[in-house]
């Protein structure tokens, strides 16, 4: 059998350059180089300190003050232009260690900071991925791409409950940054030859079927790779609801006979060599570089694909491979499958469906006849008037700040200082612990809905009673106990605090609550949460302006009003 | 769309200010001592490879079951044999699971029961009716997530908004109307399973406080406390802001009351969990204390969710395994013998949910992929064990139950008739079970009789 040949040939996207925008032609766009400064020639449109602010929630890990002043200046296009030139900050000094823990660097009981002890959090724990995730989420230039990365990192999810080595995690990580505002194309074949993902789905040491030992191909990257990172099980219209057929059901879009195709696909795969060990099937656990094929391991049969489309007999690994990742990247599915993703982590958990329309719109061209420039995906995203116009939206056109993003919006908000120890802790307290999803179903299924209700909202998969009270105490623990102490077993600990000075100048309750308002959140607490606040800090001492500050600083964080984006 | 009233709130808030006279709450209490019960779900996260679970051992079922598993094949002298009333025993337990001072011990005295090859279905399914086109089948079969939600659901018709334990909780909301707290507590955060039309689990936690820290009784502290009750019930009218408030109202008024019970290390369940240390053993303690403590809660029908992971074995199954049952039958044992000590055991019935069981044909990896219909079990006092209900597939790759040609079985029993089986047990009359399990007018008969 042939293969049904594809119109796009979609490999080698990587190189592609982001485009310019502009505000209301994006289809007439010129093209320039991702690493160019704010052009020029662009209009210089500001905005308001309000919209700048709504703006930083949705692209950042929350607005500053000076942020909010810096881009009311310099608007939503110069803003996006800077942002997706801006190389990332990244995971840096993470070296390889064997995947068996040598004696001298397990986990010592009886002596818990011991060197041994420290060099099992260090290197076989996410201790120092997560805090560093914290520390460049509160201080990194890479805002925007830090979000789209953390973004992508909760639906093509590797886990720390097995890729425990923090060299593993910062490669995958590392990788999802570079590739965040590249192509969807080059970010779905880096995930399925990275080793992490190779080893967290098993694609790695995946051996064709043997009829002597009465084995068959491993199905668990042909499953997951379909239905999580790219089309998911229905086919969808361009606006990303659901096509149903006569009986109104929903179509699906792969049999099981398309995932024992895909799993005979991804045969012959293993870990790519330490440098100067020798190569063979299978190779020891290594996350560093690319998986490598052993032709003699890949199944050489016909594999049933997607959409009819068969791999025909006798293709070397990495042809099959590319042919497979085409198929799959030219799936119509995939615009409004991942665009409407990344809408609901960055805006809302509702997008309208001609919101989902227009970004899969850019997703199938960019304007300039490129099919997955995740650039322009997250520009159009970010551009959308219903990102944009809806600035004084209802809360159900926002979504619920997840652990991640409400405490680093508080911190970045309140002047905070942290190196992520107490940070990394609390995530995890409130449900979230960083790069640590129960499974490759991330922290909170995007299909969510909330009990009684058909709104849509992921992030409240998570929120519970248990969770709920959590993020309170961290707010008690950060305003009135203090933060957290520095680590003497971390480098450069600072600890974690805030800096409540700015808001003991603010005057009356009322100013104090205002300046709370716009530098947390916009200017969207309702008239009757402020009066509220207000009458409590009128029961403190008008003299204690710290006092106040603190009380008005825990009010606005802990309301519902401030955890719901919108 | 606006959410529904939740019952959790007026029971939570109305029923703490009604139970304020003393002379209530001891009416609570005398009606709870004579009339509790309550159902506790265990769901194994991931596809439990129920192959493994039970597996045959006379002579020629354990050849067959040797040959086909090939890698994963558990060695005949370790299985723990099931010995039945007859004093044979076809089938062993997963060594894992523990033998007479574990689950194997549950079994021989009578408490614990397996249900054999209970699947998601719409309607009873033949090999050959599954093979034709459009015979009405579940939806997404072998997806986590999916068939998760269906197990959850006892819904595969369609995806449906709420789950059979939350549906069992509203049908007996009325014997549940003076408690303190939610029927239904969570230890595995917010799930399907225990979200009702009217009614939604608590999820509690299982280790350290369960309270709103920071609040003295200084006027400022008042004041702050005063104002951020006020917060949560302004603005109402859009479901997201509605829904991050009533998740805090319920944490204040539950925690209130189950902080002390939940911390109260001089608790007597306690000590049956000693040595264990898992995530399992420590959500099984929490639900212990919180049935110890059922005289004072004022609830008399319970449904609890707690949690096991990791059984998605695509690749190392056999050590997987070990370490999973190991907290699954050192777990369910612990509690078993909690409630048996509190005298609880007659009212309180565990059983096992799972995404799906595996393909009996091993993979590359030493492990298993996703498959269908699986072995689950009950345990308890009143579960009517040493014994097995439902239908044997045959263990046939390719054979007659096998979907494919990798061993998936197709479902003999649905989870509608294990869920209704349950529902019967805790309460539900039989003309009202379909209020619980819409489907369950497809199969016959409509509960098993194993509890």
């Amino acid at each position: 059998m042939l293969a049904i040949g594809l119109a796009i040939a979609g490999g080698g996207g990587g190189s592609l350059v982001s485009i310019a925008p502009t505000v209301l032609t994006m289809g007439t766009a010129t093209t320039a180089p991702a690493s160019s400064a704010p052009s020029a020639s662009l209009p210089m449109t500001g905005m308001t300190a309000t919209d700048a602010a709504r703006l930083l929630e949705q692209a950042t890990f929350g607005p500053t003050p000076a942020e909010v002043t810096r881009v009311a200046e310099l608007g939503l296009d110069r803003y996006l232009v800077q942002q997706l030139a801006t190389p990332a900050t990244g995971y840096w000094g993470f070296t390889y260690v064997p995947h068996t823990a040598p004696i001298d660097c397990k986990y010592d009981a009886a002596n818990p900071s011991g060197t041994a002890s420290m060099c099992a959090r260090d290197n076989y724990s996410l201790f120092q991925v997560q805090r560093e995730f914290f520390e460049n989420a509160l201080t990194g230039a890479d805002q925007l791409r830090q979000r789209v990365a953390f973004a992508l990192s909760q639906i093509m999810v590797v886990s720390g409950v097995e890729i425990y080595e923090a060299y593993g995690m910062a490669a995958y990580q590392n990788m999802l940054l570079r590739d965040a505002f590249g192509n969807y194309r080059q970010l779905l074949e880096d995930v399925t030859l990275s080793p992490v993902m190779g080893h967290y789905l098993d694609m790695a040491n995946n051996d064709k079927s043997n009829s002597a030992r009465g084995t068959s191909p491993n199905e668990n990257y042909a499953r997951e790779v379909l239905q999580l990172f790219s089309i998911g099980v229905s086919q969808l219209n361009p606006d990303g609801t659901l096509v149903l057929d006569s009986q109104n059901q929903p179509v699906p879009t792969y049999t099981q006979d398309v995932i024992l195709g895909f799993a005979s696909l991804f045969t012959g795969w293993t870990y790519p060599p330490r440098p100067g060990a020798s190569s063979g099937w299978t190779n020891p656990i290594n996350f560093e570089g690319a998986m490598i094929a052993f032709p003699n391991h890949h199944e050489t049969g016909t594999k049933l694909l997607l959409n009819g489309v068969v791999a025909p007999t006798g293709q070397t690994p990495e042809q099959d491979l590319k042919l497979a990742l085409d198929t799959v990247f030219n799936h119509p599915n995939v615009g409004p499958f991942v665009g409407k993703q990344l809408i609901q982590h960055l805006v809302t958990s509702n997008p309208s469906p001609g919101y989902v329309s227009r970004v899969a719109a850019v997703f199938a061209d960019n304007g300039q006849g490129v099919r997955g420039d995740l650039a322009a995906v997250v520009r159009a995203i970010l551009s959308d008037a219903e990102a944009r116009t809806g600035a004084r939206a209802s809360a159900d056109e926002g979504h619920l700040r997840e652990p991640a993003l409400f405490i680093t919006s508080v911190m970045r908000g309140l002047g905070g200082k942290s190196d992520g120890v107490y940070l990394r802790s609390q995530a995890g307290a409130m449900g979230q612990p960083i790069f640590t999803a129960p499974t490759v179903f991330n922290f909170y299924p995007p299909s969510y809905q909330l009990p009684g209700a058909s709104t849509v909202a992921p992030e409240f998969y998570i929120d519970d009673a248990a969770t709920v009270l959590a993020r309170a105490n961290f707010l008690n623990t950060l305003i009135y106990r203090g933060g957290a102490a520095r680590d003497p077993t971390v480098t450069s600990s600072t600890g974690t605090t805030l800096d409540l000075t700015p808001l003991t100048a603010a005057g009356s309750p009322d100013a104090l609550v205002n300046q709370l308002d716009a530098q947390l959140m916009h200017r969207s607490l309702s008239n009757s949460a402020h009066t509220t606040i207000t009458r409590a800090l009128g029961a403190l001492d008008s003299d204690d302006a710290v006092g106040r500050a603190k009380a008005a600083a825990y009010l606005v964080a802990s309301s519902a009003q401030f955890q719901v984006e919108h | 769309m606006h959410r529904r009233h939740f019952l959790r709130h007026a029971g939570a808030l109305g029923g703490s200010v009604a139970l304020a006279q003393l002379g209530m709450l001891a009416a609570r209490a005398q009606a709870v001592a004579s009339d509790y019960k309550a159902l506790v779900c265990l769901f194994l996260y991931g596809g439990n490879d129920a192959n493994n679970t039970i597996v045959p051992i006379d002579s020629a079922g354990y050849t067959s079951y040797a040959a086909t598993r090939g890698r994963l094949a558990l060695a005949q002298g370790a299985l723990l044999p099931l010995v039945e009333k007859s004093g044979t025993a076809a089938f062993g337990l997963h060594p894992a699971l523990g033998g007479t001072t574990g689950l194997q011990g549950l079994w021989d005295a009578g408490q614990l029961a397996i249900v054999r090859n209970v699947g998601t279905l719409v309607q009873p399914l033949t090999k050959a009716q599954y093979l034709a086109p459009n015979t009405a089948k579940p939806a997404s079969l072998f997806s986590h997530i999916d068939q998760q939600h269906q197990w959850q659901a006892s819904l595969s018709v369609s995806p449906s908004d709420t789950g059979w334990g939350g549906r069992l909780a509203d049908q007996l909301a009325s014997l549940n109307s003076g408690g303190s707290i939610p029927a239904m507590i969570s230890t595995a955060g917010n799930n399907l399973f225990v979200t009702g039309r009217a009614t939604q689990a608590l999820t509690i936690p299982t280790s350290g406080s369960f309270a709103l820290q920071g609040f003295d009784n200084s006027a400022g502290g008042i004041a702050r406390l005063s104002a951020l009750r006020s917060l949560l019930g302004i603005d109402r009218g859009t479901d997201l802001l509605d829904a991050a408030q009533d998740v805090m109202t319920g944490a204040l008024a539950s925690s209130a009351v189950l902080n002390p019970i939940l911390t109260n290390t001089a608790s007597p369940v306690s000590g049956y969990f000693t040595g264990l240390t898992s995530d399992f053993a420590k959500q099984l303690l929490a639900v212990a204390k919180v049935i110890e403590a059922r005289a004072s809660l004022g609830v008399q029908r319970q449904v609890f969710l707690v949690s096991l992971g990791s059984f998605d074995t695509h690749v190392d199954e056999l050590n997987t395994h070990d370490t999973l049952f190991g907290d699954l039958g050192a777990g369910l044992k612990a509690f078993h013998d909690a409630m048996t000590g509190i005298g609880a055991a007659q009212q309180v019935a565990s059983f096992t949910l799972s995404d799906f069981s595996r393909t009996y044909k091993p993979n590359s990896n030493g492990g298993s992929d996703h498959g269908w219909g699986s072995h689950h079990i009950v345990a308890g006092g009143a579960v009517k064990g040493r014994a097995y209900y439902g239908t044997w597939p045959t263990l046939a790759v390719g054979g007659p139950d096998d979907e494919g040609a990798e061993g998936r079985w197709i479902p003999t029993t649905a989870v509608d008739q294990y869920a209704a089986t349950l529902a019967s047990w805790l309460g539900v009359n039989a003309g009202a079970l379909a209020n619980v399990l819409p489907n369950l007018a497809s199969f016959s008969p409509a509960t098993l009789g194993f509890v």
